[in-house]
């Protein structure tokens, strides 16, 4: 059985500061896994671990995302070996086109059975390249998974959904995007740290995919957002709790807010 | 000069903050109110090779460089500085000199247990009467035909009840002063070795810190580490890279109590705004922030000293001087920007008050980390 984890190498907006007119200052903020990448990162090497799978970590994106301690970061996981794909063009590339290059990658890697994903990344949280991803394979795609075991071809899913658990079982290939909390993920050991640097970790020119030309082009023309509110500024500063509680009341009541 | 940390010194820092963050920093406040040791700690500690980083990975250690050991311990520090000064009086003092020193067989039989977490080690050698005057230990090791027998007591030992191991210095000649000094591994439970009443420290009270008494203890003739007469010469070296150790804990103290402090000017409202807005408070965050960052470069630069096989004496000597007098400092700044808030247990900076004091007087006081940097420079 082969999975691919497909991750993302990327900023956390934290730490990032927004500009007076509206750009964001990205020149502080430290790259890493994406937030909710460690989870996926965990369900996957369980199954792995369950299954005897190898685990293939496939990653897309600009400058940076080849770095050696970008690998490293994600090879300490429990990944087998890593595909990374970098290429300038891709540094702005729209979710389509992400999803196309990743389906392009995954179908070079070969013999895939399961890819395994984030909920959504820390820096765009549009939680759509495991959907348009899955469009690109022909696979089915499945959100808000909880847990996954058994082996390929008889793979059980589970699913969250309001209120409850759904339960699947899928008999073929599939996309599979790990909700946030699916689990706990590990704290990776110091052997398996300075382990990563000797797993393989290819990079393979953008040129090499046959990834199709995109659709539409659609390029951010503009930014703007809402005017702040200036405070009014009202301090209650009663020492009886109840006092203080009716007079808060008040003046919410007298600002039209209740 | 590159400052940069290398891509495994940025992943074991981002690694072993998040295990601090997540599973050391929820029970520091428990830990210290109940001077209460961590047990639970140990076994995860373990299970991320943080108990014998410095060392090979044949001998059970995680394999890593000294640096890398170092930001192990400031990450700790910066959630518990008890749990700092266990991992560090383990790996530095215990474990060192059995590496450095040992046998074959006493490598054999003890680094891969203790590189690996699976036995907790304790360096003694401090005594009632000698402290900074190591060398007027009364404690004695009397050769028999089958060994050598321990008398005398020891105090303020780290690790002590739970070590498994302990690092023990008696004189095998007493009036031969320090030359008559030799260093012997005693095993917990081996007759004659009983531990006394911990004591009721002002801070880094998750750590537990007894006497030790022997009484006829006996321990075997492969017990002695090194030679005869080895002793002050074992204690010594190990010390040097002990300091690094508590300089490493110092800094985390320190980077918690600005922490704190950048937090708390952030989120205070007085007069209207935040007291970040005011200009006395940007001072003492600024002060604060260059003296953490200054100790950081002179601790990084002393567990460098070790990586590349230079002399670390008096790099260590100093990088301990600065940082724990910085932790101190930064400590008492901190209370100062907390205000009353500071002076209770509703925040952390009480703690590293209390815990950053320490640092300035075990594995040498700042006195004696003076006389170590001046004589390299009067010699």
């Amino acid at each position: 059985m082969r999975i691919v984890l497909a991750y993302k190498w990327t900023c956390d907006p934290e730490e990032a500061t927004a500009r007076a007119d509206g750009t964001v200052d990205w020149s502080r903020a430290k790259p890493g896994l994406s937030t909710y990448d460690p989870v996926a990162m965990e369900l996957a090497r369980r199954l792995a671990e369950e299954a005897g799978a190898e685990l293939i970590g496939v990653t897309v994106g600009g400058k940076g995302v080849g770095a050696p301690i970008a690998s490293k970061a994600a090879l300490s996981r429990g990944l087998d070996r890593v595909l990374i794909i970098e290429d300038e063009s891709l540094a702005d590339a729209g979710r389509s086109e992400l999803a196309a290059v990743l389906a392009e990658a995954i179908r070079h890697i070969g013999g895939v059975d399961l890819v395994i994903t984030g909920d959504s990344s820390v820096d765009v949280a549009a939680k759509m390249v495991p959907t348009v991803l899955a469009g690109e394979l022909g696979w089915p795609a499945v959100a808000e998974v909880t847990a996954v075991t058994g082996q390929d071809g008889a793979l059980r899913v589970e699913r969250a959904i309001p209120g409850g658990v759904q339960v699947l079982e899928i008999s073929g290939p599939a996309v599979l995007a790990a909700s946030a909390d699916a689990a706990v993920p590990r704290v990776p050991g110091m052997k398996e740290l300075l382990a990563a640097a000797k797993k393989p970790a290819e990079l393979l020119d953008l040129s090499a995919l046959k990834v199709p030309p995109g659709g539409a082009v659609m390029t951010v023309t503009g930014r703007s957002r809402p005017e702040r509110k200036a405070r009014k500024g009202q301090l209650i500063n009663t020492a009886d709790p109840a006092a203080a509680a009716a007079e808060l009341v008040a003046a919410l009541r007298a600002a039209g807010a209740l | 000069m590159d400052f940069e940390l290398t891509d495994e010194q940025q992943l074991i820092r981002d690694a072993v903050r998040e295990f601090a963050d997540t599973e050391v920093a929820p029970i520091a406040g428990e830990l210290d109110r109940d001077h209460r040791f961590p047990y639970e700690l140990l076994p995860r500690m373990a299970e991320l090779n943080l108990m014998g980083m410095p060392y090979p990975e044949k001998v059970g250690g995680a394999g890593a460089d000294y640096v890398s050991y170092i930001i192990v311990i400031e990450e700790i520090s910066r959630a518990c500085a008890s749990t700092g000064i266990i991992l560090s009086a383990h790996t530095s003092l215990a474990t060192w000199p059995v590496y450095k020193f040992g046998s074959q067989a006493q490598h054999d039989r003890y680094l891969p247990d203790m590189a690996a977490g699976r036995r907790l080690g304790a360096f003694a050698l401090t005594e009632p009467g000698a402290g900074t005057d190591a060398a007027a230990g009364t404690t004695t090791a009397t050769l028999h035909a089958d060994g050598y027998a321990l008398n005398g007591s020891k105090i303020f030992i780290t690790n002590a009840p739970h070590a498994d191991v302990y690092i023990v210095f008696a004189k095998t000649d007493p009036d031969r002063g320090a030359r008559g000094m030799s260093a012997f591994i005693v095993e917990k439970d081996t007759p004659g070795l009983s531990v006394g009443e911990a004591e009721h420290k002002l801070g880094i009270r998750g750590s537990s810190t007894p006497p030790l008494y022997f009484a006829d203890c006996r321990v075997p003739k492969d017990a002695l580490l090194g030679q005869e007469g080895d002793g002050f010469k074992i204690a010594m070296q190990t010390l040097d890279g002990g300091r690094i150790g508590v300089s490493a804990q110092a800094l985390g103290i320190a980077q918690a109590a600005l922490d704190a402090s950048v937090a708390y000017a952030k989120e205070r409202v007085q007069f209207g705004k935040p007291i970040a807005a005011q200009q006395a408070i940007q001072w003492m965050i600024a002060d604060m922030a260059t003296q953490v960052d200054a100790a950081r470069l002179l601790v990084y630069r002393a567990a460098s000293c070790i990586d590349n096989g230079r002399p670390y004496s008096t790099e260590g000597a100093m990088a301990k001087l600065f940082a724990s007098e910085t932790a101190t400092r930064v400590a008492d700044r901190a209370i100062q920007i907390h205000g009353g808030y500071g002076y209770t247990e509703s925040y952390p900076v009480e703690r590293n008050y209390r815990d950053a004091k320490i640092t300035e007087l075990y594995e040498g006081t700042s006195e004696v980390q003076r006389m170590v940097i001046s004589r390299s420079y009067l010699r």
